[in-house]
């Protein structure tokens, strides 16, 4: 056994050096760039036989110098592959890790930027739902009732099957190819009928006495929900949307079901390829910092809007 | 000339009476003080006229023009709305529980409605709610939230907020009672002066002393009736009915 100290040397230079070989890669000139980039008598130089010099980094991009993010980034890769080929341990995990992080990386933002669009759709879908659920006229009010009804009431899992593989059975027009816009219009669909809610009992709870005021000052319906109402429920509505944007966000693992490579998707092909179940822990690692990201912002938008407080 | 008149007003929830029959006439640049034990209807009367409630029966004139003529529960006339909403606004209220809005600063409060309903240019009605807000006497208020003012300021605020749309009658709910006790006097005093400016003013309040001093004429509520009315003199020191006589009575603790 080596002592523990030595042990975490071993795992920090894994992952300092892994790290930084990761960030360097995204600032690599493709090998399609590179090619075209080297002259003639550079590729005479190396034998004829480029292609296996730009897989042999270690030495030739720093003799040659023929770009200096390649070299130094190739020179990372070098030293990470030395160390990787000491096949054990904890270095070699956390080596995993690293090298899985581009493909989670991928996954966490196709899950992020489908969160987002979601809830944002889904928020401007249900300004509108609320305010025809409050609505006088019973077909408004009772169309809203029932949209909110059904999609809050059925399995988000269904709604999205139904989305993607149900509606080209009913009419071939109704077909979406795109997985991601297939994905986004399901999860909007739903978060707008949850919203919805949140903003109707948002708005109910607002006094009586600020309708009465509005009234009384002359302001049209419109207006008072414009100027007085909305502004003011938007932060009793903050907290339950926050709530509401992170169940949506652990929800969105829901479109691997239609083979949309999202992070949790991503994670589970890994596991399955790499037969190591490990990745798991990175994945949640992932959603957890999405998460505290997302309700930092959350937390200062109420600030931001409970100044007048 | 008569800016409020009302014929035979009713109003009743299911088979509860609240109003009875209330025939009022308040005359420009009258201060009409409405007083009464709770519960006598005062402050539906008060709504019903600035169509907060819907009346069951009876007629409303406001600057002697029909507004709105109900009978059980089903309106007979109502004017046409342009005109209906024009008339609306002759009139300005101030309630109970101020109503500010509370994300809006002070200034930004009574500027809200001309801006938005009479469609000023937002410099004239910044000036105009400056004007205001120094009438009431809160100048170095104006960029306060309602929040941050006492509950006195904020019903200032309110006053100068309805005075904004140049009323030319304006209504108070009990404008003092959500108030403590001292103070009550600074809201009082903006009312005076409002009075003495000749405003028409129809107040509902448990503020003897003020319905005394600066009331023009004096009603008493009670059970949904005005059951008597007079100069504010006579009834208070020589009321007829016996309601009011019981009601002076424990209030004044006399």
């Amino acid at each position: 056994m080596k002592p523990l100290h030595k042990k975490i040397i071993h795992a920090a230079a894994v992952v300092i050096l892994l790290t930084a070989c990761v960030l360097l890669s995204l600032y690599k000139p493709s090998r399609e760039q590179l090619d075209n980039s080297v002259s003639d008598e550079l590729i005479t130089d190396a034998g004829n036989n480029f292609s296996g010099v730009y897989y042999d980094f270690w030495l030739f991009n720093i003799t040659r110098g023929r770009n200096v993010k390649t070299a130094v980034s190739e020179t990372f890769i070098g030293a990470a592959g030395r160390i990787l080929s000491v096949n054990e341990g904890f270095g070699r995990s956390m080596a995993d890790v690293i090298l899985w992080l581009p493909a989670l990386a991928g996954g966490a933002r196709v899950t992020v930027s489908l969160t987002i669009c979601a809830v944002l759709a889904g928020l401007f879908l249900s300004i509108f739902l609320a305010l025809g659920k409050i609505s006088k006229n019973p077909v408004i009010s009772g169309f809203c009732g029932a949209y909110i009804f059904f999609f809050r009431g059925s399995p988000l899992l269904m709604q999205l099957f139904f989305i993607y593989y149900g509606l080209p059975v009913i009419n071939p027009a109704l077909t979406i190819n795109n997985k991601f816009f297939a994905a986004f219009v399901a999860f909007t669909l739903n978060t707008g009928a949850y919203c919805a809610e949140i903003i109707r009992a948002a708005i109910q709870s607002i006094d009586k006495g600020q309708f009465e005021a509005s009234r009384v000052l002359g302001l049209t319906y419109g207006q008072t929900m414009r100027i007085v109402i909305i502004p003011q429920s938007i932060r009793r509505l903050l907290p339950p949307v926050a709530n509401e944007f992170i169940m949506i966000l652990k929800d969105a693992s829901l479109v691997s079901i239609i083979a949309l490579a999202d992070l949790t998707h991503v994670t589970r092909s890994i596991s399955s390829s790499a037969s190591n179940v490990m990745v798991y822990i990175p994945a949640m690692i992932i959603y957890l910092i999405i998460t505290a990201f997302f309700t930092a912002i959350f937390t200062r938008l109420e600030k931001r809007f409970s100044l007048y407080q | 000339m008569a800016l409020i008149r009302t014929e035979n007003v009713c109003k009743s929830f299911s088979d509860v009476n609240v109003l009875t029959d209330i025939n009022i006439t308040v005359n420009q640049g009258e201060v009409v003080c409405i007083i009464g034990p709770s519960g006598a209807g005062k402050s539906t009367f008060l709504r019903s006229l600035i169509q907060l409630e819907k009346i069951t029966s009876g007629k409303i004139y406001i600057d002697e023009e029909l507004l709105l003529y109900r009978e059980k529960n089903e309106t007979k006339f109502r004017m046409e709305p342009v005109k209906y909403k024009s008339l609306l606004l002759e009139m300005g209220m101030v309630f109970q529980s101020f109503n500010l809005f509370p994300h809006r600063t002070a200034l930004e409060n009574i500027m809200l409605a001309p801006v938005n309903v009479k469609k000023m240019p937002k410099a004239d009605a910044e000036r105009r709610a400056r004007e205001l807000l120094a009438k009431v006497g809160l100048s170095e208020k104006a960029d306060q939230y309602p929040a941050r003012l006492s509950g006195g300021q904020q019903q200032r605020v309110a006053i100068a907020r309805a005075l904004a749309m140049d009323p030319r009658i304006m209504l108070f709910d009990e404008p003092t009672s959500a108030l403590d006790p001292e103070l009550v006097g600074e809201v009082l005093n903006v009312m005076r002066g409002l009075a003495e400016s000749g405003m028409t003013m129809l107040v509902v309040t448990h503020e003897m002393g003020f319905a005394r001093e600066a009331a023009d004429r004096v009603l008493f509520m009670s059970d949904g009736s005005v059951t008597e009315e007079g100069d504010p003199e006579t009834i208070f020191t020589a009321p007829e009915n016996q309601r009011t006589k019981q009601f002076l009575n424990s209030i004044l603790g006399a």
